[in-house]
C-alpha cells in the first residue's frame, strides 16, 4: 500500500473505513480550508468572508463526500430487504442530484440577487451623479454666459463713458462759439433793423445764419442727450425726439443714398425710462440698418400705440440676416462684420437696455429683402 | 423813461459784450465775469431787478452764486443759462424757486427779453 502523505501515521495503521480516494478528498478539502483559514486568521473566521466560489466548492464537496460516505450505511440500517435496497440505490443518485441542485439553486440565486441589488444601486448612483453633473453644467454655462454679458457690458460702458466724456466736452466747447454767433445774430438784427425792412438779401443772409446756428445747436443737444450718464429709469422719454436726435447724429453716414421715411403716430405718449440709454438703443439699431444697406436703400421708422405700449418699427431694405444667424444676433460678440466695423456688442447691449425698460425686442429678417426690428416699450 | 437794471454774469467776455449790445437798447445792463464780481455789482446797485447767470464759471458756479445772492436779496428774479442741459441740481433749484427758469445755450436774446418782460410786468 502506498503511503498517503496527507494521512497521519495513526490513520495508516487503522484499517480505512472508506475507500482511500474519499480520504484523499477529505484531506484535500481540509487543506484548502486550512490554507484559507491561515490567510484570514487575523479576521473573524466566518463563512461570510469566504469567496462565493470557495463556498460553493466546499458545499458541493462536503455534500458529495458525505453522501458517498453515509448514504449506503443509512440505507443498510433502514432497509433489510435486498431487492428494495437495490431499487432504492438506483433512486439514491437521482435524489442526491435533485437535492443538491435545489440547494445550489437557492444558494446561487441569493448570491446573484445580492449582486443584482448592488448593480442596481450602482446604476442609481450613477444616474444621480449624471444628473448632478448635468445640473452643474447648466449652472456653469449660465455663469459663463453671465460673465460674458458682464464683460461685454463693461467693454461697452467703458466705450460709452469715454465717448460720453468726449462728446460732453466737445458739445460744451462748440456751444460757446455757437452762443457768440447767436448773440451776434440778435445784435445784428437789432442794429440793422431799418435796413432789414428794405433789403431782401440781407434778410435772407441773416435768416440762413440763424438756420445754421439752430441746426448746429440741435446736433449738440442730441449729443448731450446721448452722452449724459444718468442711471435712473424714471425720466420722461419722448420717443419721437429721441429718434430724431439719433437721425441727426447719424445723418453723416446716410450719404444721401439712404432714404429715411418717418411714419410717426400722432400724439404718441411718452414712456418712462432712461433717455440716454434709449438713444443708445436706436443708435445701435439704426447703425446696423445703415451698415446693412450697401449702396442705396430705405429705412422706414414707424411708431404706434397699442394696448398701453409703444410700438416702434425700424425696417430697412438691407442685406438681411440668414436663418442660422438670426437666433445669434443678441449674443455678445456675435458679428458678421469685419473687425473694426463691428464688435458684436450693439444688439447685446440694446437687448439688455430694452429688458431694463420691461420692453420687448424682436427681429424678423429675410435675406435680400431686408430686416425689421420691432421694439415694444410699456407706457407706464 | 428810466431803464430797468439787469445783471448778466458770464466768464466769456464775448457773451457779455453781445448781451450788452442786444439788450442794452431796452435795459440798463450790468455785467460781471464771475460770481464775486456779480455780488459786488448788486451791492452797489441794489435796485437791480433781474440777474441772469451762466452755470459753468470759475470760482463759483451759477447756482452757488445765485444762492448767495438770494440769501440777501430774495426780491431779485434769477435765471440760469447752461450749455449742458438740465441736471438734477438745476431741477432742484427750479423746484425750490431759487431760479425762475433755466435756458440752454446757445440762447436767443428775444427769448431772454420775453422772460425779463414777464417778470417786470408782474
Ligand atoms: N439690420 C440688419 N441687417 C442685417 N444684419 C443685421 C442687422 N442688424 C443686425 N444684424 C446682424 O447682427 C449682427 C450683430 O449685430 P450687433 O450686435 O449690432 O453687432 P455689430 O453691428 O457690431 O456686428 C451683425 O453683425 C449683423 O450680422
Ligand atoms: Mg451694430
Amino acid at each position: 500500500m502506498t503511503r498517503n502523505p496527507y494521512l497521519s501515521d495513526t490513520c495508516h495503521t487503522l484499517k480505512p473505513l472508506v475507500p482511500i480516494d474519499t480520504l484523499y478528498l477529505i484531506q484535500w478539502v481540509k487543506k484548502i480550508l486550512q490554507e484559507y483559514l491561515y490567510l484570514v486568521k487575523d479576521k473573524v473566521v466566518d463563512m461570510k468572508f469566504l469567496k462565493f466560489e470557495y463556498k460553493i466548492t466546499i458545499f458541493y464537496l462536503l455534500a458529495g463526500g458525505l453522501w458517498i460516505l453515509f448514504s449506503d450505511k443509512i440505507l443498510l440500517i433502514l432497509i433489510n430487504d435486498r431487492t428494495v435496497l437495490s431499487e432504492f440505490q438506483t433512486y439514491k443518485g437521482w435524489f442526491y442530484v435533485v437535492v443538491t441542485a435545489i440547494i445550489l439553486y437557492f444558494f446561487i440565486r441569493k448570491h446573484l440577487n445580492k449582486r443584482r441589488d448592488l448593480e442596481r444601486k450602482l446604476q442609481e448612483h450613477q444616474n444621480h451623479l449624471e444628473k448632478i453633473v448635468k445640473i452643474r453644467t447648466v449652472e456653469l454655462e449660465s455663469t459663463i454666459k453671465h460673465l460674458k454679458e458682464t464683460q461685454s457690458h463693461l467693454v461697452q460702458s467703458e466705450k460709452m463713458a469715454s465717448l460720453g466724456l468726449l462728446t460732453a466736452g466737445v458739445a460744451h466747447e462748440i456751444n460757446n462759439p455757437l452762443n457768440y454767433i447767436m448773440g451776434s445774430y440778435s445784435g445784428l438784427k437789432l442794429v440793422l433793423k431799418k435796413q432789414l425792412d428794405e433789403d431782401e438779401k440781407l434778410n435772407k443772409l441773416l435768416k440762413n445764419l440763424k438756420i445754421g446756428v439752430d441746426k448746429a445747436a440741435g446736433i449738440v443737444k442730441g449729443l448731450n442727450q446721448f452722452s449724459r450718464d444718468q442711471e435712473s429709469f424714471d425720466e420722461t422719454c419722448e420717443i419721437h425726439s429721441i429718434l430724431d436726435n439719433c437721425l441727426v447724429m447719424l445723418n453723416s453716414q446716410l450719404n444721401g443714398l439712404i432714404k429715411i421715411e418717418r411714419d410717426y403716430a400722432e400724439a404718441l405718449p411718452p414712456c418712462i425710462g432712461n433717455v440716454g440709454k434709449l438713444h443708445q438703443v436706436f443708435i445701435n439699431i439704426l447703425t446696423n440698418s445703415i451698415q446693412a444697406i450697401n449702396t442705396a436703400g430705405k429705412i422706414k421708422i414707424s411708431t404706434k400705440t397699442i394696448n398701453n405700449s409703444i410700438l416702434i418699427e425700424i425696417a430697412d431694405t438691407g442685406c438681411g440676416i440668414s436663418k442660422e444667424d438670426l437666433p445669434k444676433i443678441f449674443d455678445p460678440f456675435f458679428t458678421t462684420k469685419d473687425p473694426g466695423k463691428g464688435t458684436g456688442l450693439g444688439l447685446a447691449i440694446t437687448y439688455n437696455i430694452i429688458k431694463m425698460h420691461n420692453g420687448q425686442l424682436d427681429f424678423t429678417s429675410e435675406l435680400t429683402s431686408g430686416t425689421n426690428a420691432k421694439i415694444i416699450l410699456p407706457i407706464k | 423813461m428810466k431803464k430797468f437794471k439787469i445783471l448778466y454774469v458770464d466768464d466769456e467776455f464775448i457773451n457779455l459784450e453781445l448781451f450788452e449790445i442786444s439788450l442794452g437798447i431796452k435795459y440798463h445792463v450790468f455785467t460781471a465775469h464771475n460770481g464775486i464780481a456779480g455780488l459786488q455789482v448788486v451791492e452797489e446797485n441794489p435796485d437791480i431787478k433781474v440777474v441772469i447767470s451762466d452755470m459753468k464759471m470759475p470760482i463759483m458756479n451759477g447756482l452757488e452764486f445765485l444762492r448767495k445772492l438770494c440769501t440777501k436779496h430774495s426780491e431779485i428774479s434769477c435765471f440760469l443759462l447752461t450749455g449742458y442741459g438740465l441736471t438734477p441740481e438745476i431741477n432742484e433749484a427750479i423746484r425750490e424757486g431759487l431760479i425762475l427758469d433755466c435756458m440752454s445755450k446757445p440762447f436767443e436774446m428775444e427769448l431772454i427779453d420775453k422772460e425779463i418782460q414777464r417778470v417786470l410786468n408782474k
